[in-house]
C-alpha cells in the first residue's frame, strides 16, 4: 500500500472540512469531467486489483517457503509431497525459485501501483484543468449584476480554495481510499470465508471505529468552520495591509494594526488547536481499538478453544484459526485507519465541488438569445424606448426614459448622484436589461444581437481605469489584439499619453504593478484612453473619464476627445461644462427620469433643473469673455 | 539608491531556519517529542505482546484439564495488550496533539513575522510585487510550512527512531542477518536526497504557475467590466486556459518522479524482505539459524520497511516546505530600502521649515529621473502650490516628504534635519496627509478617523468631521461613527471617503501637511464642500498642496510650475502672472474656480 504522496495525508487533517448535502448528484457531476478519460479510470481500476491482489498473494508464498523447505519435517505443500530427504541444495534451490517468484510479484507489484497512480493523476488533473476553465468562463458569463450581490473577493477565494481541496484528493487521497477498501473487502472475505461467526464477533469493533471517525471528524469540522471565519479576518487584515500599506505608513500607525492583526490571528490559532484536539484523537482511538479488537479475537478464540465450545454452531476454533485471525485483524485496522483520516478531506472536497457546481448552475440574466445575429458594421443611432430599470429589490432605477440620437452626435448626461446617469449608459453594451421597453442600436434590439459584436463596435472608459499587470503596450493593445506597436503608440500619442508613457523606465514596454501601480491615477486614466481609441468604436461612452486627472490633461485629453469623437456617437457622463457645453443634446436626468433635454443654451433658457444647476455649479467655470 | 532585490535564500537552508523558529516554542515542542519517543518506542513492543499472545493461546492449548489457568493466562494477555493500547493511545494523542498546538504557533509567529514585514516595506516594494503573491505567501505557503511541522518532521523524527530501534533490536537478535538489511540503508538515503532535489524545484514551480493563474484569476474579477466592454471574453479565456494547462503539465511533471519513486521506496523495502528469506533460509538449511530465531527477526524486519516506506510521503513534505519556506523568507529578508539609520534620532517637534537641495529622482532607481534637481524652500506656515501636468512630478514631490522613497540624488531637509537622518515614526507621526485615493480600513468610522491618534476623546473625533464636512453624512448612517466600513462593511462614496481622510489630518493637527486637493469622482455640490474643508484644514501649517483649484494658488505663500521633473516658474500668484507665460496660460484656462462663496 502506497503511503504518501504529493499533498498526500500530511494536508488532509487541516483542510477547511465542510459536510456535503448532495453527495451523489455532486459525485455524478465529477464524473462528467472525468468521463473524457474513462479509459484511464478504467485502467487505474484494474491496475489496482491486480496490484492488490499480487499483495494478498505475498504473505501465502512466504508461509509456502517456510512449509515446504525450512521446517525439517516439512510433508505437504501446495505443489505436491516434498522428499523428507532432500539435500540441503535441493531445498535451497526450491526456495530460491520461491524467492524469485517473489522477486517477480514485488516487482509487478510496484510497477502496476506506479500506473495506477500515474495513470489517476493524469486523469485528475485532466479533469481538474477543464474544471478550472470552465469556472473562469462562467465568471465572464455571469452578468454584473451577480457581482453586485457577490463580492469578487469570495468568488476568488471560493474558486482558488475549493478546486485546491478537490487537488488534494484526486490523486493520492482517492487511490489509498480505493485500495484500502479492497483490502478490507479481501481481508473480511478471507475471515467470512474461515467461519463466519467468528468472524461477525471479531469485526464487532468496526462500528465503533466508524462511530469514533464520525465522531471526531464531526467535531473537528465544527471546530475548523470558526477557525475559516478568522481566517477570513487574518487574510482581511492581510489584504489591508497590502492595499493600506500608504496610509499605515503616513500615519505611523504599524505597531497599533500589527497588534490587531495579531488578535485575529491568535483567534485563529486558538480555534485551529481546538481543532487540533479532536484530529489528533482520532488516529491514537483508532489504533487503540484495533488492539481491542486483537484481545476480542484471542479471547473469544481461546475460550472457544479451551471450553471446546464451538461458535454458535459452526466448527471449534483452532490455534491456527487464532494465529490467522490475529493476522487478518491486523491487516484490516491499517487501511481503516487511513480512510478514516482521508473521511474529512473527501468530504471537503466534495463540499468544495458542490460550491462550485453551484457557481457553474449559477444562471446568466444576460445571455445571447438563441437566434441572436452578429450586429453589422453599426452607423451609431442609439434609441431608448420607454426604458424602465429594476433593482433586485424592484425598486425601479429608471422609470420611462426615451431619448433618439443620430450617429455621431455627442451626448453629455447631467444629474445628481444616484439618478440613474450610469444605468442609462450600462445598457447601450447591455451590462444589464432593461425591465420594459427597449434599447436599439441602428434598429437593432441590443437584446437580439450578440453580445460580441455588440461589444466590440462600443468603446468605454470607465471612471476607475482598470490595468492589467502586463506592458503599457499590452495594456493599450488590448483594445485590439491584432494592432501593431505603430498603432497602439498612435493612440496613446492620440490620447496624450505617448509623453510620460516614453519617459517610463522601459517606455511602452515597462511591465505595470497590481492594477497600474506605479502610475498616477491620471496616467492610468490616459492609458484607458488610449486603449478605447485603439478599439476604434463606432460608439463611445466615457463615464467621467477625466475625474481625475488635473485640468491640463483633462483639456489635452479633451483635445484628444475632439478627434476620437469625430464621427462617432458618444454617451459622456461629465462633471465638467466645457464637456456639456460641446454637447449635440444634453439629457438632464432626475430621479430615473430625463427632466429636460436640448442643447445647452436652449436648457438655460428653459430656466429649469439645468439652469438651477448651472447657476450653482458652473457658472464660476466659464471664462470671462464666454459669459 | 540601492535596491532590495534579495538573494534567493537557498532552500534547505530556509527549512532549517524555519524549524529554529520552534525555539521559541520549547515547552510544547519538548512535550511533543517526549511523547513521541515513548509512543514511537512503545510500537516496537507490539511484536512482543503479539507473541505473548500466541505463546499465551499455544501454552494454553496444550495445558491439559486446568481451564481456569489457562483462561486466566489469557485473560491476563489480553488485560495486557488493551493497557497498552490505552498507554500508547493516551502519548499518540498528545504527541499528535502537541505536534499541533506548536506548529500552529509556529505558523502564528510566521504570519505575524510577515505582516509587520510587509508594514514596513518601502513603497517601491510593492511597485514591484502584487498584492496576491503576498497573500499567497503569508497563507498558502505558511500552512505548508506549518504541515510540514505539524507532520512531516514528526513523522521523520518517529521514522528514525522506529528505524534505529528496530536495527538494534535486529543486531541482538542475528548479527548476520542484519548485516544483510544494511545496505538497504545508504540505498534508501541516495534516493531520499536524489528525489529531494528532483521535485523540490519542482513544488516551487507550482507554487509560481499556481500564482500566475490566481493572477489572471484575480485580475479578472476586479476589471470585469473592462474585459467585457472590449468583448475580450474569448481572449482571457484563452490565456487562462494557457496558464490552467502550464500548471497542469507540471503537476504531471511531478506525478512522473512520484509514480517512479513511491513504487521504487517500496521495491527496494520489499526486496529486503526477499533477501532476508532467501539468507535466512539458507541459515537455517544450513542449521545456524532455527526457525523460531528467524521469525522472530522477520518480525522487526517490518519496523525497519515501514518507515523506509514512510520516505516517500516525507520526501514530498520536505520538497514542498523547503519551497514555501524559502518564498516566506524572501518576504521577510527583502530589504527595505527605507529604515532608520542606525542612531537615527528623533526628529523634535516640528516647526515646519521644508527644504528641498537639488533632489533628482528616479523609480527604481533606473529609467529617466522623475524629478531632475528640484530645490525650493517652505517657511513655517507657507503654503506651497504644485502645479503641472499628470506626471510632472507633483505626487513624487509629495512622496519624498514623509520619506515613503529616498531622494536618488541631493536632500529633503525638514527644520534643517535630513529627513533619511531622523527616525521614521516621529517623522511621519508630524505630517498630516490627504492623498486623492483613500483607503479605509476594516472598523468603525471613528477608528478611521482617529487613525492617527486612536487615543482621541469622541468630542475630538467629531469636531474634526465637522470641520471636515463629514459629520452630516456620518450622523444620517445608521450606527453613526459606530458604523463599520471598510471591506466587510458598509462602502463609502469617494467623496465621503476623502472627507474621513481630512477628518483624520485634522485630528492629527499636523505641522506639516500634505495634500492633493484635487476632489475625484464626487458630485459638483459635495466638491464644494471639500473644499471649504481642506481650507480649514491648511489654516496655519506649513501645506505642500497638489493645486487644482484658483483658491489655493491665490492663497500660496509659492506656486512651484512643474514641467517633466523640473521647477520651469516659481513665485507668487502676482509674480508668477507677470513673468510666466505658462503660469498665466494655466491660471486662464485651466484651473478651477470657487463656486461656493
Amino acid at each position: 500500500m502506497m503511503m504518501g504522496g504529493p499533498g498526500g495525508p500530511g494536508r488532509m487533517l487541516n483542510t477547511e472540512t465542510e459536510r456535503p448535502k448532495r453527495v451523489g448528484v455532486t459525485l455524478a457531476r465529477f464524473w462528467v469531467y472525468f468521463r473524457p478519460w474513462w479509459y484511464a479510470v478504467v485502467l487505474t481500476m484494474i491496475l489496482l486489483v491486480l496490484s492488490t491482489v499480487m499483495q494478498v498473494l505475498t504473505p501465502g508464498l512466504i508461509g509456502q517457503a517456510v512449509d515446504c523447505y525450512l521446517l525439517p519435517n516439512a510433508t505437504a505443500c501446495w505443489y505436491g509431497t516434498v522428499d523428507p530427504a532432500a539435500t540441503f541444495e535441493d531445498r535451497a534451490a526450491g526456495l530460491g525459485v520461491i524467492v524469485l517468484l517473489l522477486t517477480g510479484l514485488f516487482v509487478g507489484g510496484s510497477l502496476l501501483q506506479g500506473l495506477a497512480f500515474y495513470s489517476m493523476n493524469w486523469a485528475g488533473q485532466r479533469a481538474l484543468r477543464r474544471l478550472r476553465e470552465d469556472t473562469f468562463a462562467q465568471i465572464h458569463r455571469l452578468s454584473l449584476g451577480f457581482y453586485t450581490r457577490n463580492e469578487a473577493g469570495n468568488i476568488m477565494s471560493r474558486i482558488t480554495s475549493d478546486t485546491d481541496t478537490i487537488q488534494q484528493v484526486l490523486g493520492f487521497a482517492l487511490l489509498s481510499v480505493v485500495s484500502g477498501i479492497m483490502g478490507i473487502v479481501f481481508t473480511m472475505s478471507a475471515m467470512l470465508f474461515a467461519n463466519v461467526p467468528y468472524a461477525l464477533v471479531s469485526l464487532s469493533i468496526v462500528p465503533l471505529m466508524a462511530w469514533a471517525t464520525f465522531y471526531f471528524s464531526g467535531e473537528a469540522r465544527k471546530a475548523f468552520r470558526k477557525s475559516r471565519r478568522e481566517m477570513g479576518s487574518v487574510n482581511a487584515g492581510l489584504q489591508e495591509s497590502i492595499s493600506g500599506a500608504r496610509e499605515v505608513q503616513a500615519f505611523s500607525r504599524e505597531a497599533e494594526s500589527i497588534e490587531a492583526f495579531r488578535r485575529a490571528n491568535a483567534a485563529n490559532r486558538d480555534a485551529n488547536v481546538r481543532a487540533a484536539s479532536f484530529t489528533s484523537a482520532l488516529n491514537p482511538v483508532l489504533e487503540a481499538l484495533g488492539y481491542v479488537a486483537i484481545a476480542i479475537v484471542v479471547v473469544v478464540g481461546s475460550l472457544s478453544l479451551l471450553r471446546n465450545q464451538p461458535l454458535f454452531g459452526t466448527t471449534v476454533i483452532s490455534v491456527g484459526l487464532i494465529f490467522a485471525f490475529i493476522q487478518y485483524v491486523q491487516r484490516f485496522n491499517q487501511p481503516i485507519q487511513q480512510i478514516a483520516v482521508l473521511w474529512t478531506n473527501i468530504q471537503s472536497a466534495i463540499a468544495g465541488g458542490e460550491r462550485i457546481f453551484g457557481l457553474l448552475d449559477e444562471q446568466p440574466e444576460i445571455v445571447d438569445a438563441p437566434d441572436a445575429v452578429v450586429l453589422p458594421q453599426i452607423k451609431g443611432q442609439v434609441v431608448f424606448e420607454e426604458v424602465q430599470v429594476a433593482y433586485q429589490t424592484g425598486t425601479l432605477v429608471l422609470k420611462g426614459v426615451s431619448f433618439v440620437t443620430k450617429p455621431g452626435q455627442m451626448v453629455a448626461i447631467v444629474g445628481p448622484t444616484g439618478a440613474g446617469k450610469t444605468t442609462i449608459i450600462n445598457l447601450i453594451p447591455r451590462f444589464y436589461d432593461v425591465l420594459k421597453g427597449r434599447v436599439t442600436i441602428d434598429g437593432y434590439d441590443v437584446r437580439n444581437v450578440t453580445a460580441a459584436s455588440l461589444r466590440s463596435q462600443i468603446g468605454i472608459v470607465l471612471q476607475d481605469a482598470f490595468l492589467f499587470s502586463d506592458t503599457v503596450m499590452n495594456n493599450i493593445r488590448y483594445g485590439r489584439l491584432e494592432a501593431t506597436d505603430e498603432e497602439v503608440i498612435a493612440a496613446a500619442q492620440l490620447a496624450s499619453a505617448h509623453a510620460f508613457i516614453e519617459r517610463l523606465p522601459d517606455g511602452y514596454q515597462t511591465v505595470l504593478g497590481e492594477r497600474g501601480g506605479g502610475l498616477s491615477q491620471g496616467q492610468r486614466q490616459l492609458i484607458a484612453i488610449a486603449r478605447a481609441a485603439l478599439a476604434n468604436p463606432r460608439i463611445l461612452i466615457l463615464d467621467e473619464a477625466t475625474s481625475s486627472v488635473d485640468t491640463r490633461t483633462e483639456r489635452m485629453i479633451q483635445q484628444a476627445f475632439d478627434q476620437l469623437l469625430e464621427g462617432r456617437t458618444s454617451f459622456v457622463i461629465a462633471h465638467r461644462l466645457s464637456t456639456i457645453r460641446n454637447a449635440d443634446l444634453v439629457l438632464m436626468v432626475k430621479d430615473g427620469q430625463i427632466v429636460e433635454r436640448g442643447t445647452h443654451e436652449q436648457l438655460l433658457a428653459l430656466r429649469g433643473d439645468y439652469y438651477a444647476l448651472y447657476m450653482s455649479q458652473f457658472h464660476g467655470e466659464e471664462e470671462p469673455q464666454a459669459a | 539608491m540601492k535596491q532590495g532585490t534579495p538573494a534567493r535564500p537557498r532552500a534547505p537552508g530556509a527549512l532549517m531556519r524555519a524549524i529554529r523558529f520552534l525555539g521559541g516554542h520549547k515547552r510544547t515542542t519538548a512535550i511533543a517529542y517526549s511523547a513521541l519517543i515513548v509512543a514511537t518506542l512503545a510500537q516496537l513492543v507490539v511484536p512482543v505482546l503479539v507473541q505473548n499472545m500466541i505463546d499465551t493461546v499455544t501454552l494454553a492449548s496444550q495445558t491439559g484439564g486446568d481451564i481456569r489457568t489457562a483462561e486466566g493466562l489469557v485473560f491476563n494477555a489480553a488485560g495486557l495488550i488493551l493497557l497498552f493500547a490505552l498507554l500508547r493511545g493516551a502519548f499518540s494523542f498528545v504527541q499528535a496533539f502537541m505536534a499541533e498546538t506548536t506548529s500552529q504557533g509556529l505558523a502564528f509567529d510566521l504570519r505575524n513575522a510577515i505582516f509587520a514585514k510587509i508594514q514596513r516595506l518601502s513603497f517601491s516594494y510593492y511597485d514591484r510585487n502584487q498584492t496576491g503573491q503576498l497573500m499567497i505567501r503569508a497563507t498558502d505557503d505558511v500552512e505548508r510550512l506549518r504541515t510540514f511541522i505539524a507532520q512531516g518532521l514528526v513523522l521523520a523524527a518517529s521514522s528514525f527512531l522506529l528505524l534505529t530501534g528496530a536495527l538494534i533490536i535486529l543486531a541482538f537478535t542475528n548479527l548476520r542477518l542484519t548485516f544483510v538489511v544494511m545496505p538497504l540503508l545508504p540505498i534508501a538515503l541516495a534516493l531520499f536526497i536524489f528525489f529531494g532535489r528532483v521535485s523540490q524545484p519542482l513544488f516551487a514551480v507550482v507554487q509560481e504557475r499556481l500564482s500566475a493563474l490566481n493572477t489572471i484569476l484575480q485580475e479578472n474579477l476586479a476589471g470585469l467590466k473592462v474585459v467585457r466592454a472590449f468583448a475580450r471574453e474569448p481572449y482571457e479565456e484563452q490565456r487562462f486556459d494557457v496558464a490552467a494547462t502550464n500548471l497542469m503539465a507540471q503537476q504531471l511533471r511531478i506525478n512522473q518522479v512520484f509514480s517512479f519513486l513511491f513504487p521504487v521506496i517500496f521495491l527496494v523495502a520489499q526486496l529486503g524482505q526477499v533477501a532476508i528469506l532467501y539468507f535466512g533460509g539458507r541459515q537455517i538449511l544450513g542449521g545456524t539459524l532455527e526457525l523460531g530465531g528467524y521469525q522472530k527477526f522477520s518480525l522487526y524486519l517490518t519496523y525497519v520497511f515501514v518507515p523506509l516506506g514512510q520516505l516517500g510521503f516525507i520526501i514530498t513534505l520536505v520538497a514542498q516546505a523547503s519551497a514555501s519556506a524559502r518564498r516566506i523568507f524572501e518576504v521577510l529578508d527583502a530589504q527595505s530600502e527605507i529604515e532608520d539609520k542606525p542612531g537615527a534620532l528623533p526628529l523634535p517637534l516640528l516647526n515646519g521649515r521644508v527644504e528641498f537641495r537639488n533632489v533628482t529622482f528616479r523609480y527604481l532607481g533606473t529609467g529617466d529621473p522623475v524629478l531632475k534637481e528640484v530645490s525650493f524652500v517652505a517657511e513655517p506656515g507657507q503654503t506651497i502650490a504644485l502645479l503641472g501636468a499628470t506626471g510632472s512630478g507633483k505626487t513624487t514631490i509629495i512622496n519624498l516628504l514623509p520619506r515613503f522613497y529616498d531622494a536618488s540624488e541631493g536632500a529633503v531637509l525638514i527644520d534643517g534635519h535630513d529627513v533619511r537622518d531622523v527616525t521614521l515614526d516621529s517623522l511621519r507621526s508630524q505630517i498630516g496627509i490627504v492623498l486623492q485615493e483613500t483607503n479605509l480600513f476594516s472598523g468603525t468610522v471613528r477608528d478611521n478617523i482617529a487613525f492617527g491618534r486612536p487615543e482621541a476623546t469622541e468630542a475630538e473625533v467629531e469636531a474634526a468631521a465637522r470641520a471636515a464636512a463629514a459629520h452630516s453624512f456620518i450622523a444620517a448612517m445608521p450606527e453613526g461613527y459606530q458604523t463599520k466600513v471598510g471591506e466587510r462593511g458598509v462602502t463609502l462614496s469617494g467623496g465621503q471617503k476623502q472627507r474621513i481622510a481630512i477628518a483624520r489630518a485634522l485630528l492629527l493637527d499636523p505641522r506639516l501637511l500634505i495634500l492633493d486637493d484635487s476632489t475625484s469622482s464626487v458630485d459638483l455640490q459635495t466638491e464644494a464642500t471639500i473644499q471649504q474643508a481642506l481650507d480649514t484644514l491648511m489654516e496655519g501649517r506649513t501645506s505642500v498642496v497638489i493645486a487644482q483649484r484658483i483658491s489655493t494658488v491665490l492663497r500660496a505663500d509659492q506656486i512651484l510650475v512643474l514641467d517633466q521633473g523640473r521647477i520651469a516658474a516659481a513665485g507668487t500668484h502676482a509674480e508668477l502672472m507677470e513673468h510666466s507665460p505658462i503660469y498665466a496660460e494655466i491660471y486662464h484656462s485651466q484651473l478651477v474656480k470657487e463656486t461656493n462663496l
